[in-house]
């Protein structure tokens, strides 16, 4: 134990915390409302907002339960990133102001709005029950307590990040996707499928996969990996999210669904061009009916502003293609040595 | 609203157990959770260290009798033997079961579940997921609860219970996000709304809402609560917040030191040294700051959690939560240096008082987990066995309550009731010439528990701590709520849930008063000897004129015989 926590301890200082306020009885849009108030380093977030309801704004509205960065209640947006209150040092927070000893403080996103920094969390919910985030058991339920599944370390570790999980709603919070589509599956929800699937416990997982290939599914993530930049138990949310697309291509194939035809569409380009042939992918990934039907417009638009992509013969291949492939080869051929290695346990 | 068959409130391990074994007995019935959050928030998510059974993985000549020895002897012999009997030999089948729905465990090379040591046990026999047991399979109960289509009410307040005469109509409840007053009539009603050891405040390591709701309504409805001045301390709470660093810690073999680099354990369990039970270990580091063997600092006096000799790959696969919590909340990594630690109120051995199947004296209305009390914990409660007694006993009253409520007339809440309850909530929002801030209030309540009815108690600080809970009771008729508004008003739960841990407060007071002896977690110098020919017996409290009445019960004997208690 090194003394230097406690000197640091007797620091103090003001800080204003600028709150996103919005009660929908009275309110017709939100406000922010400042409260300062002097701190002592080594304060969390929430301890100080519970100063702000207990002594100086008793209306103030959030949630939090166990204070412990275990219950997932208490996340919000500090300083425009969604974690939560309970394990984020206001020190911490003042060294990333915008406005000097200001610390703004919101509601997440991509969840209906409640009331001040409360949101709803019942779409989330939802999604879990669409997308089957449950262990539906080989064993039938009059045959459960007579014995263990035998289950080895090496399986118990391929899920264990993920059942870290607490569901605090920050990647859904940041996701990019979701601020686009509201359907979209969402990180936590797509995290859980995972870890569900590679539970060797579980018998549904075929028909879990086919849900997650749908539309506002599995494929529609861009890898913006603000999710897994989020996640406040640090799980590498974006391993699971490739981790079912693999498991969907080995197991449906490249025809399955768009998403799967585009990653091939992909895979075809850089192999032969060493880059994309923009002009035919919607074509390859969702056939030429639907680019017709839906990309003629954009595409007119396009031609008119001079931004089409070239033509498929004049996409040349890149500088360094031999190099490229020779690189390709070896790639591809050690997913099949590793497929081949998998399949054959 | 249609009546329900069975109405649970609290969504942690045992409601929701209760109600997956509820919907497996008679997937016919009408059956709803009620929960002041939402499910997989609940309080079970924190237990860290794992679930007793006699599994016999790792040891393997573990049997289920050495289990329940284990148990009734570190219950200071309060528990009643026959329940730690269902207890013990239902755990090998509950945590199968668990595993078989899908929990996830740590495992042993031979691929069964891992167990650990834990303190007070005989054998390893507490199984484990990492650091993150009691989160994990709080995650799968809600999972397999929203696979069987269980009904959620998520986010309303539990407030009264509807009583008619001898037995109950129902629940009467606040949903939170709209501020409105709800009935749920119901033929049967199970409590399992965790623990109250919140009361003390800065001193507790649970939760904020672990404030007794549950033993609080039924008390106030007639129901007998049981032994609660039995409050558990926890012998590793972080020193500036009180938070929790598990037992699992000391099982996986951290030492405890004082200033002088003692590991004082050997002074007062030779044998099991860190791995005493409890209640001893917490008195053991009390004695050491008392005796100013302690460490100083602005935050309070403390002792070091030596976790060091471990190493970095044991603290970081094993208690890898754990670390993280010591650097967030004490800017401490165990790896490095010892954590600051002191003793922390953890949890309730008392609670609604009810029979082996979880009934209350009320018909219909039935209670389990740490809201209710069995009683399996007696004066103390062995680490490992709370995560246990939520299931075996969660499981229980679920069914008992799918075979009984057939017994029952579906019944109303009158209109009445609501209306008066609504009127109640409202008079704390009148403005007042003069008015109490609810803070404060429950600042005071948690300083004068922890003061004065902590882990060491004598007669003269324990009436001071009764005269004060009483002030703050009447103090507390001229609390004000601030927000006047209807939509998710947490100001006003707060006050409500200030007066739950008013009520049960007196309650824990009273009976450490009465109570002339020490017999596991309650210690008073000024009876420091168990006696069995007196107090070998269960307190029972009833509320009578606002305030508790104290009675007794005998203690159910079986196998084994009154023994000193030795480690």
């Amino acid at each position: 134990m090194s003394d230097s926590t406690i000197q640091h301890h007797e620091e103090s200082r003001d800080v204003t915390f600028r709150v996103h306020r919005f009660n929908p009885q009275v309110d017709s849009k939100p406000y922010f409302d400042d409260y300062t108030i002097r701190l002592e380093k080594g304060i969390t977030v929430l301890r100080a907002i519970n100063y702000i309801k207990e002594h100086v704004d008793s209306s103030l509205t959030f949630r939090a339960f166990c204070q412990a960065g275990i219950c997932g209640s208490c996340a919000m947006r500090i300083n425009g990133m969604s974690k939560l209150a309970c394990t984020t040092q206001v020190w911490d927070e003042l060294d990333k102001a915008r406005e000097p000893g200001v610390i703004k403080v919101e509601p997440l996103r991509n969840l209906p709005h409640i009331k001040d920094l409360v949101v709803e969390m019942d779409p989330l919910v939802g999604k879990m029950q669409k997308y089957s985030n449950w262990v539906d058991s080989k064993m039938p339920e009059e045959q459960w307590g007579k014995k263990e599944f035998l289950v080895s370390e090496e399986e118990f570790l391929a899920y264990d990040k993920a059942t870290d999980c607490i569901l605090c709603a920050s990647c859904v919070s940041e996701c990019t996707i979701l601020r686009a589509h509201k359907e979209y599956v969402s990180p936590a929800v797509l995290l859980k499928s995972y870890r569900m699937n590679v539970d060797s416990r579980d018998s549904i997982h075929d028909q879990r996969l086919a849900g997650l290939v749908q539309d506002h599914g599995v494929w529609d993530c861009t890898h913006c990996y603000r999710c897994q930049e989020t996640c406040v138990k640090n799980i590498p949310i974006m391993d699971a999210i490739h981790g079912i697309r693999e498991d969907a291509i080995e197991r449906r194939g490249t025809k399955d669904t768009s998403g799967a035809r585009h990653a091939e569409a992909f895979m075809e380009d850089i192999e032969k061009k060493g880059k994309l042939v923009e002009a035919t992918l919607p074509i390859r990934t969702n056939g030429l009916a639907w680019t017709l039907k839906n990309l003629l417009p954009m595409a007119f638009k396009m031609v008119m502003k001079r931004r089409t992509p070239p033509p498929p013969p004049l996409v040349k291949a890149s500088k360094g293609i031999d190099a490229l492939r020779k690189e390709f080869k070896e790639m591809t051929s050690h997913v099949g040595k590793d497929h081949e290695k998998k399949s054959g346990e | 609203m249609k009546p329900f068959d069975i109405v649970i409130v609290g969504g942690g391990g045992a409601g929701l157990y209760a109600a997956m074994e509820a919907m497996k007995t008679n997937p016919g019935l009408n059956i709803a959770v009620l929960s002041k959050i939402y499910p997989n928030r609940s309080h079970t998510s924190a237990a860290q260290g794992g679930a007793n059974a006699a599994l016999a993985n790792k040891a393997k000549d573990d049997t289920v009798e050495m289990h329940i020895f284990d148990t009734i002897k570190g219950s200071d012999y309060l528990a009643d033997q026959d329940a730690v009997e269902v207890l013990c030999s239902e755990a090998p089948k509950i945590i199968r079961e668990l595993d078989n729905m899908g929990t996830p465990w740590s495992r042993m090379d031979d691929k069964t579940i891992a167990q650990r040591p834990f303190g007070g046990a005989g054998r390893p026999r507490c199984c484990y997921c990492a650091d993150k047991t009691g989160h994990t399979i709080l995650q799968t109960l809600y999972e397999q609860c929203l696979r069987k289509g269980v009904i959620f009410f998520n986010e309303y307040f539990a407030l009264d219970l509807s009583v008619d005469g001898s037995r109950s109509r129902g629940l009467v409840a606040m949903n939170i996000k709209t501020g409105k007053i709800e009935a749920f009539p119901a033929k049967t009603v199970i409590f399992a709304t965790g623990g109250y050891a919140k009361m003390y405040w800065n001193r507790s390591s649970n939760a904020a809402g672990n404030t007794g709701d549950g033993q609080a309504i039924t008390y106030r409805a007639g129901i007998p609560l049981k032994d609660m001045e039995f409050v558990q301390f926890h012998p590793t709470g972080l020193r500036k917040s009180g938070l929790l660093v598990t037992e699992g810690a000391r099982g996986e073999g951290g030492y405890l030191t004082n200033a002088l680099g003692e590991r004082f354990m050997k002074r007062y369990a030779p044998e099991k040294m860190e791995l005493g039970p409890r209640d001893l270990v917490s008195r053991s580091l009390e004695t050491e700051i008392l005796e100013g063997r302690g460490f100083d600092s602005p935050a309070g006096k403390y002792l070091h959690l030596d976790l060091r000799h471990l190493g970095a790959d044991i603290i970081k696969s094993r208690l890898p939560q754990i670390r993280e919590m010591c650097m967030y909340f004490e800017g401490v990594d165990p790896i490095d240096d010892p954590v600051p630690v002191r003793p922390t109120a953890h949890y309730s051995m008392g609670g609604i008082d009810t029979d082996n199947l979880g009934r209350t004296v009320m018909q219909g209305v039935y209670a389990a987990g740490e809201c209710g009390c069995v009683s399996v914990h007696g004066a103390n409660r062995l680490g490992g066995n709370s995560l246990l007694d939520i299931l075996v006993f969660g499981r229980i009253a679920g069914r008992a309550a799918a075979e009984e409520c057939g017994k029952f007339n579906p019944t109303s809440i009158p209109e009445g009731e609501l209306a008066e309850k609504e009127l109640e909530l409202r008079s704390f929002m009148q403005p007042k010439g003069h008015y109490e801030r609810y803070g404060a209030l429950r600042e005071e309540l948690g300083h004068t528990l922890g003061m004065n009815v902590g882990i060491f108690r004598e007669a003269s600080k324990i009436k001071q701590g009764i005269t004060d809970i009483e002030r703050l009771k009447e103090r507390f008729q001229h609390v004000r709520v601030f927000d006047t508004g209807d939509i998710y008003n947490t100001n006003l739960l707060q006050v409500l849930e200030l007066k739950n841990m008013l009520d049960l407060a007196e309650t824990v007071a009273a009976g450490a008063l009465v109570r002339e002896e020490s017999r596991g977690s309650h210690t008073r110098t000024d009876f420091p000897t168990r006696d069995d020919e007196k107090w070998h017996k269960h307190t029972v409290y009833t509320m009578e004129g606002g305030h508790p009445k104290i009675g007794y019960k005998p203690v159910t004997m079986g196998r084994y015989e009154l023994q000193e208690r030795t480690y």
